[in-house]
């Protein structure tokens, strides 16, 4: 079985790498100015923007990640298509 | 943003069978000129800086092909 790959799939997908992508300037940026209290609330409120965007994707689509830490419903997700590189 | 290509004219021999290009360019990046980065410069929004490859247009370095200029995406 697989699941059906729509337009909202591609777009959750696509909101999630540029939030990724924006968590990984801002690591950067902080880790040489640890005390930019703007760019901070920034990090933590695309963190908070991301872990929601996952949970939807997620609750949607099957796990992103393994190991634990996604839930699975029943049955287990992880095996099933799409793989990455199918997408 | 000021032009970050840069040329020089490589040495050619009168001789040389197979010379070098004429002019030869190279990309001087912005970062060169940030010794600290500045706090609160202004942000792309999300969607432009994962095309752009930098959160910040005071960083941002395009490139553009010389040899195909078609749809610079």
């Amino acid at each position: 079985m697989s699941a059906t790959l729509d337009d909202q799939y591609y777009s959750s997908l696509l909101e999630l790498q540029q939030l990724d992508f924006a968590l990984v300037e801002l690591t950067l940026y902080l880790d040489t100015h640890p005390t930019d209290m703007q760019a901070l609330q920034q990090f933590n409120q695309l963190a908070q923007q991301r872990q929601q965007s996952a949970q939807s994707f997620e609750l949607r689509y099957g796990p992103l990640l393994q190991f634990g830490h996604s839930y699975s419903k029943f049955p287990w997700q992880w095996a099933q298509s799409p793989w990455p590189w199918q997408v | 943003m000021s032009n970050q290509l840069r040329e020089y004219v490589p040495f050619r021999g009168p001789h040389d069978p197979c010379p070098p290009i004429g002019v030869k360019t190279y990309v001087v990046p912005p970062n060169q000129f940030i010794t600290f980065q500045p706090m609160n410069l202004p942000q792309f929004p999300l969607p432009e800086a994962l095309r752009a490859g930098t959160l910040w247009p005071a960083l941002f370095s395009p490139y553009e092909s010389k040899w195909r200029k078609e749809a610079s995406r």
